[in-house]
C-alpha cells in the first residue's frame, strides 16, 4: 500500500484512490448489469410500438432508424379493446388498493398489540380449537352435514369449552410465539390453500368478485405487515401513549393520533412493498377471478391464448401499462423501501 | 378536588411494590410523594391517572371511586418526566390535543390554546415542533398541555429532572407560583428532597413500599418519624452515632450524653442536625471528637469530625480553620437531640 | 359516574353528568383493547388461512368428484400420497428410477455419510430431545433429496417437480444471492452514480412476474427475439431453448434472477452501507487490504441481515409458478414445472385431491427446509 498513514486517517477512500484497473472493472460490471437489467425493459417498450411485420420479420432496435414506430397497438387496446383493458385495469387498482389498505390497517393494529400487550393464550385451549375444527372438517366433507350448522355448532361447542375448561389449563404461549405464528404464515405456498378459499367463496357466491380478492390478497400480505412494523411500534416511547391517554384519547385514538404518524416512514414502505405485490399477483387471482373480477396479471396472461400466436405488440402495451406506475412509485420511493426492508430483515 | 388513596396495594407478580398505602390529598394542596428510586413513589402516582391497575384497595377522585375507571375518564392530567411531547405536533397542536380529543370548537379550542400559552411564555413558539425547543421549553410545553383542559388533578413525574441545575430553580419557583394561582389539586413525585420541601403543602415519603410520614415539611425536619426519614431530609443528612441508652443516658465508647428522658435502649441511635451542632474545645463539648476534614462551602464551613466509628457533620462559621486529626469538642442543645431505635428505627420520644 | 364538582371552572370542556351510549361503546373497546387490536388479524388468518390448511389436508386425503353443483367426497388416507410417492405419479413428482448410475451410487454414499457424521456429531456435542427430533426432520429430507438426486439426475434419469423446484430454489437462490450481494458490495464502494445504479439495479422487483415471463420469452426466441442475428450466425436458428429440458429450465431461472437479484441487492446494499465507518476505517489505518476488510468487519456484519435476506428469498422461491407457466407452460414435457404449477395442472383437471397433496408435500418441504434453516442458520448468525 502506497498510501501513507496520513492519507490512510484523514482522506477517505474515494473513486480516486481506486486502482485505475480496479475502476475499470467496477464500472463494466455495473454498467452491464444495468444493461441486463434494462435491456428486457428497452424491448418491451419498442415492441409495443412495433407492428406485426416488424415483429416477425426479425428483429429491429431502433425507432425511426429500423422501424417506423406506430401506435396500432396502443390504439387497439385502448380505443377498440378499451372496455377490457380499463375493467382489468381499474379491478387491478381497486383490488390493490383496498386490500393494502385493509392489510396495513389490520396488521398494524396487530402488529401494535402484539408490541404493547401481553397476551397469555392457553394451550389447552388452541389444541381444543384445532380439534373442534377437525371435526367440523370431517362432518361437512364424510357425512356432508351443511356447513353453516356445522360450523356455528363448533363455534358454539369451542367457545362453551373454552369459557368451561379453559382456567384448568396451566400453559400458556408468549406474544413471541403470536408474532411467530403470524409471521410464518408467509412460508405457506398460496397454492395450499388456494383450493380450500375457492371452495368457502363458491359456498357463499362470491367467486370472481373484488371482496373474494381483497381478503384474500389482505390475508396474504398480513404477514410482511406485521413483520416490518413490529419493530417501528416497539421503538415509540410508552410515555407519549400514556399521555394521550390521559389526555383523554382511547386507545384507537391513541393509535391513529400518536402511534400512526410516529411510524410514517415503516408506513410508507410497508404500503408500498404490499401495494406492489398486490397490484402483481397471480396465482390467487387465477383461482378466485373469472371474468368480472379479472386483474391485470391475469388479462396479460390470458393474451398467451390468442389463435395467431402471442401479439407481442398488445403484449407488450399491456406489459407497459401495467409496470409504469410501479416503476414510477419505485423509483420515487426506493430509499424507503430499502430502509423498511432493511429494518425487517436485520431483526430477523 | 380531593384524592383519596384507602389501603392501596400494588403487587408485580409476587414482588409487592406498594403497601397498604393511604393518602388523603385536600383539595388545591400541592403533595409531594417524595423517595429513592424503587420506593414505589411513581407507582402509586401511576395508579392514580390509571396508568397501572391496582391490586388491593380504593382510590377515589373528588369523592369518586376510580379504582376501576379508564385514565381518560379520571380527569388527571400528568406531566412526565420525559414530558411526552408529540414530536409530529406543533406545540399549538400539543397543547390543544386533550380539547381536541373532548371535540371542543375551533375558535374555542385557539383562545384557550392561546390563553395557556401565555400564562408560560410560549406565545412565541406556537407554530414550533418539539424538537426545535429547548429543555425549559418542552417543560412549558407540557404545563400548558396539563393546564390547558384544568383538570381535577395534576400528576407530575420528576418534571424537572431532566432540566439543568439553575434552569430546575427557576421553574420550580414558577411551578409553586402556577399552582398557587389556579389552586389545582397537584400530587408531585420526585426523589430530590430540596424540591419536596420548596414545593409541597405536604410531603408523603416512601421508601420500600411503605409509607414513612406524612406531614408538612417542617414538620418532616424537625419532627422526623423515624429514624429513615431523619435520614432521608436534610443537607447534609442528619448525623447519626450509635450506642446505647442507659435510663435516659446515651453511652458511646467514652462519650456519655444526658437525653432528658429515662428510657433504655440496648441498641440506640442519637441523631443530631448539622446546624444543631457547634465546634469547641475539646473540654467544653459535649462530646469528643477528632477533626477528620473541613470544607468550606460558602456561607459556612462544613466540618466532619469522627466520633469512635461514627462520622459527625457540623456547620461552622465560614472562617473556622483547624488542622487534621486535631481533637475538638461537639456542643449541642439536649432538646436538639433525636433518638431512635437503632433495630426497629422507631422514634425515641422524651415524654 | 357521579356528577364532579365543577362550578370553579367555568368554560372549561368538562365530562357530561352522564354516559351516553357512544361513550359507553368507547369505553367498552378501552376496556378491550387488547382484544380489539389483535382479534381482526387472528380471525382473518384462521379464516383464510388455518382454516384451509385444514381442509386441504383433508381433501389431499380424500378423492373428490366435482359434480354440477356439488361435490363428492371419500376419504382415501394416504392414497393420494402413494400415488405420487409410489404409484402411477411417480415419474411426474419425483422422476423415474431406472437403476443407479455409479455416480449415483456415489454420490448417494457421500450424502448418507455426511448425515452419519452430522448426527455423530450432534449426538457428541449438545444433545436435547426436542433438538434431536427437529433435525431429525432436516435429516430425513436432506437424505431424501440426496438419494432423490442420486437416483434421477446422477444417474442421468429425468426428475419430477420435487427437482425442478429444488433445482429453482437450491441453485437459483444461491446464484442470485451472489450476484446480488457482488452488486451490492460494488454499489457499496466510493463510485459516482451510485444512485442511478441503486435505482436502475431495484427496477426489475417491482415488474410483475407475468411480464417478466413475456419479456423472457421474447428475449429467448430465437427467430424473432433480439439476439436471433447472432443465433442464426452460430447456426443454432432452428434449435428451440424451449424444446430441451435444460435450457428451458435455465431460461427460467434466468428470468427469476432477474426478477429477484434486485431484492437481495437493495437489502444487502443497505446492510452494507450501515457497517459503522470507524470499523471499516480502523482496520484502513491497521493496514488490511479491502478483501480482508470485507472477509473480517464488513461480512460479520452483515451476515445476520445475508442469512434472514436468504431465507426470505427460499421461501418465497419455493413459491415459483408465474415464470413457468407464462415461458413453457412447464414443458418441454413436465421439465420446467415447479410443484405449485404441478398443484395447479391437477387442479384445471379437476383432481382435487391430487392437487392437495401436491400442494401439501410442497408445504411439507418448505416448512422442513425453512424452518431448519431458520434454526441452524440464521438464528445463530443473529445470536451471534
Amino acid at each position: 500500500m502506497s498510501r501513507t498513514l496520513k492519507q490512510k486517517l484523514f482522506e477517505p477512500p474515494s473513486i480516486r484512490q481506486m486502482a485505475p484497473g480496479t475502476k475499470i472493472i467496477v464500472y463494466s460490471i455495473l454498467l452491464l448489469w444495468t444493461l441486463f437489467v434494462l435491456f428486457p425493459i428497452y424491448w418491451v417498450f419498442i415492441t409495443s410500438f412495433k407492428t406485426a411485420v416488424d415483429v416477425n420479420a426479425g428483429p429491429v432496435f431502433l425507432p425511426f432508424i429500423d422501424f417506423q414506430p406506430s401506435l396500432h397497438a396502443w390504439k387497439e387496446l385502448f380505443v377498440f379493446d378499451y372496455k377490457d383493458t380499463l375493467k382489468a385495469y381499474s379491478n387491478s387498482l381497486i383490488i390493490a388498493l383496498s386490500s393494502t389498505i385493509a392489510s396495513v390497517l389490520i396488521g398494524s393494529m396487530a402488529a401494535y398489540a402484539l408490541a404493547r400487550f401481553e397476551y397469555k393464550p392457553k394451550f389447552g385451549v388452541i389444541l381444543m380449537f384445532v380439534i373442534m375444527m377437525i371435526i367440523v372438517f370431517f362432518a361437512v366433507g364424510r357425512y356432508g352435514v351443511d356447513w353453516r350448522l356445522s360450523c356455528a355448532v363448533g363455534v358454539a361447542i369451542f367457545v362453551f369449552l373454552a369459557r368451561a375448561l379453559g382456567h384448568h389449563f396451566t400453559k400458556h404461549l408468549s406474544n413471541g410465539d403470536i408474532l411467530f405464528w403470524m409471521i410464518s404464515q408467509r412460508i405457506l405456498a398460496p397454492i395450499v390453500v388456494v383450493v380450500p378459499i375457492y371452495l368457502m367463496f363458491q359456498q357463499v357466491r362470491l367467486l370472481d368478485t373484488h371482496l373474494a380478492i381483497i381478503l384474500t390478497y389482505t390475508v396474504v400480505n398480513l404477514p410482511i405487515v406485521i413483520w416490518l412494523m413490529y419493530d417501528f411500534f416497539r421503538s415509540i416511547p410508552y410515555d407519549l401513549e400514556e399521555s394521550a391517554q390521559l389526555d383523554g384519547a382511547t386507545r384507537l385514538g391513541v393509535f391513529w393520533d400518536i402511534v400512526l404518524p410516529l411510524s410514517r416512514t415503516g408506513l410508507a414502505a410497508t404500503t408500498l412493498l404490499v401495494m406492489i405485490l398486490a397490484w402483481n399477483e397471480y396465482l390467487l387471482a387465477l383461482f378466485l377471478s373469472t371474468s368480472k373480477a379479472q386483474t391485470m396479471p391475469i388479462l396479460v396472461a390470458a393474451m398467451n391464448a390468442g389463435e395467431r400466436g402471442i401479439l407481442w405488440w398488445s403484449m407488450s402495451v399491456v406489459i407497459i401499462v401495467m409496470i409504469i406506475p410501479v416503476i414510477v412509485l419505485a423509483i420515487v420511493l426506493q430509499r424507503y423501501i430499502s430502509k423498511g426492508l432493511l429494518l425487517g430483515a436485520v431483526k430477523g | 378536588m380531593t384524592v383519596v388513596l384507602d389501603a392501596v396495594s400494588k403487587s408485580f407478580g409476587a414482588v409487592k411494590v406498594l403497601h397498604d398505602l393511604s393518602l388523603e390529598v385536600q383539595d388545591g394542596e400541592f403533595l409531594v410523594l417524595l423517595g429513592a428510586s424503587g420506593s414505589g413513589k411513581s407507582t402509586a402516582l401511576r395508579m392514580i391517572a390509571g396508568l397501572e391497575t391496582v391490586s388491593q384497595g380504593q382510590i377515589s377522585i373528588s369523592g369518586r371511586d376510580v379504582t376501576e375507571e379508564l385514565p381518560k375518564n379520571r380527569d388527571v392530567a400528568m406531566v412526565f418526566q420525559s414530558y411526552a411531547l408529540y414530536p409530529h405536533k406543533t406545540v399549538a397542536e400539543n397543547i390543544g390535543y386533550p380539547l381536541k380529543i373532548r371535540r371542543l370548537n375551533r375558535i374555542d379550542m385557539e383562545a384557550q390554546v392561546r390563553d395557556v400559552a401565555s400564562q408560560v411564555q410560549l406565545d412565541e413558539l406556537l407554530e414550533r415542533y418539539p424538537r426545535e425547543l429547548s429543555g425549559g421549553q418542552r417543560q412549558r410545553v407540557a404545563l400548558a398541555r396539563a393546564m390547558v383542559r384544568r383538570p381535577a388533578v395534576f400528576l407530575m413525574d420528576e418534571p424537572l429532572s431532566n432540566l439543568d441545575a439553575k434552569l430546575r430553580g427557576h421553574m420550580r419557583a414558577e411551578l409553586k407560583h402556577m399552582q398557587h394561582e389556579l389552586g389545582i389539586t397537584t400530587i408531585y413525585v420526585t426523589h430530590d428532597q430540596v424540591e419536596a420541601m420548596t414545593l409541597a403543602h405536604r410531603v408523603a415519603l416512601l421508601e420500600g413500599g411503605k409509607l414513612q410520614q406524612l406531614a408538612t415539611p417542617r414538620t418532616i425536619y424537625e419532627d422526623p418519624a423515624n429514624l429513615f426519614v431523619a435520614q432521608f431530609i436534610g443537607s447534609p443528612p442528619m448525623n447519626v452515632a450509635h450506642g446505647t441508652l442507659d435510663a435516659g443516658t446515651f453511652i458511646s465508647g467514652e462519650n456519655r450524653v444526658a437525653t432528658g428522658g429515662n428510657d433504655t435502649v440496648k441498641n440506640a441511635v442519637i441523631g443530631l442536625r448539622a446546624e444543631d451542632c457547634r465546634v469547641v474545645a475539646p473540654e467544653d463539648g459535649d462530646i469528643k471528637a477528632r477533626l477528620f476534614a473541613n470544607e468550606l462551602i460558602g456561607d459556612h464551613t462544613l466540618v466532619t469530625a469522627k466520633v469512635g466509628e461514627d462520622m459527625l457533620s457540623i456547620k461552622a462559621h465560614k472562617d473556622f480553620e483547624a488542622s487534621f486529626d486535631q481533637p475538638i469538642g461537639i456542643a449541642f442543645d439536649s432538646e436538639k437531640i433525636y433518638l431512635f431505635d437503632k433495630d426497629t428505627g422507631a422514634r425515641i420520644r422524651n415524654v | 359516574m357521579t356528577v364532579t364538582d365543577n362550578t370553579e371552572r367555568p368554560g372549561s370542556p368538562r365530562a357530561v353528568p352522564s354516559k351516553g351510549a357512544r361513550e359507553r361503546f368507547a369505553d367498552w373497546l378501552d376496556l378491550h383493547a387488547a382484544h380489539v387490536f389483535i382479534w381482526p388479524a387472528v380471525i382473518m388468518i384462521l379464516v383464510f388461512s388455518i382454516f384451509p390448511l385444514v381442509a386441504s389436508a383433508i381433501m389431499a386425503m380424500s378423492r373428490i368428484r366435482l359434480r354440477a353443483g356439488s361435490y363428492q367426497v371419500r376419504f382415501v388416507w394416504f392414497q393420494n400420497f402413494e400415488k405420487q410417492m409410489f404409484g402411477s405419479e411417480q415419474f411426474h413428482f419425483l422422476g423415474t428410477f431406472a437403476g443407479m448410475s455409479a455416480l449415483g451410487w456415489v454420490v448417494a454414499i457421500v450424502v448418507t455419510a455426511l448425515i452419519v457424521w452430522w448426527i455423530q456429531r450432534y449426538v457428541r456435542t449438545s444433545f436435547t430431545v426436542l433438538g434431536f427430533t427437529g433435525r431429525l426432520f432436516t435429516w430425513s429430507l436432506v437424505l431424501g433429496i440426496g438419494w432423490l438426486a442420486a437416483a434421477t439426475f446422477f444417474s442421468g434419469h429425468h426428475f419430477g417437480t420435487l427437482g425442478t423446484t429444488l433445482f429453482y430454489v437450491i441453485i437459483g437462490c444461491s446464484i442470485q444471492f451472489l450476484i446480488g450481494l457482488g452488486l451490492a458490495f460494488l454499489c457499496s464502494m466510493p463510485i459516482r452514480g451510485r444512485t442511478f445504479f441503486r435505482v436502475v439495479f431495484f427496477i426489475p422487483l417491482m415488474i410483475t412476474p407475468i411480464g417478466v415471463g413475456y419479456a423472457f420469452r421474447m428475449m429467448a426466441d430465437t427467430t424473432k427475439g433480439p439476439f436471433s442475428p447472432a443465433w442464426q450466425w452460430a447456426g443454432l436458428g432452428d434449435f428451440s431453448w424451449a424444446s430441451s429440458a435444460w435450457t428451458a429450465r435455465s431460461f427460467i431461472m434466468i428470468g427469476d434472477s432477474w426478477q429477484w437479484i434486485p431484492f437481495i441487492f437493495v437489502v444487502m446494499l443497505a446492510a452494507l452501507e450501515s457497517v459503522p465507518r470507524d470499523y471499516v476505517e480502523a482496520a484502513q489505518v491497521d493496514g488490511a487490504s479491502s478483501w480482508e476488510i470485507f472477509k473480517d468487519i464488513t461480512w460479520s456484519q452483515v451476515v445476520p441481515v445475508a442469512a434472514t435476506v436468504l431465507l426470505i428469498r427460499v421461501i418465497e422461491g419455493f413459491k415459483i409458478v408465474d415464470l413457468p407457466n407464462i415461458m413453457t407452460a412447464g414443458g418441454p414435457g413436465i421439465a420446467t414445472e415447479s410443484m405449485t404449477l404441478h398443484s395447479l395442472f391437477a387442479w384445471r383437471s379437476l383432481d382435487l385431491g391430487q392437487s392437495a397433496a401436491v400442494a401439501y408435500l410442497l408445504l411439507f418441504i418448505t416448512v422442513v427446509t425453512c424452518v431448519s434453516f431458520f434454526n441452524l442458520v440464521v438464528l445463530k448468525r443473529i445470536r451471534a
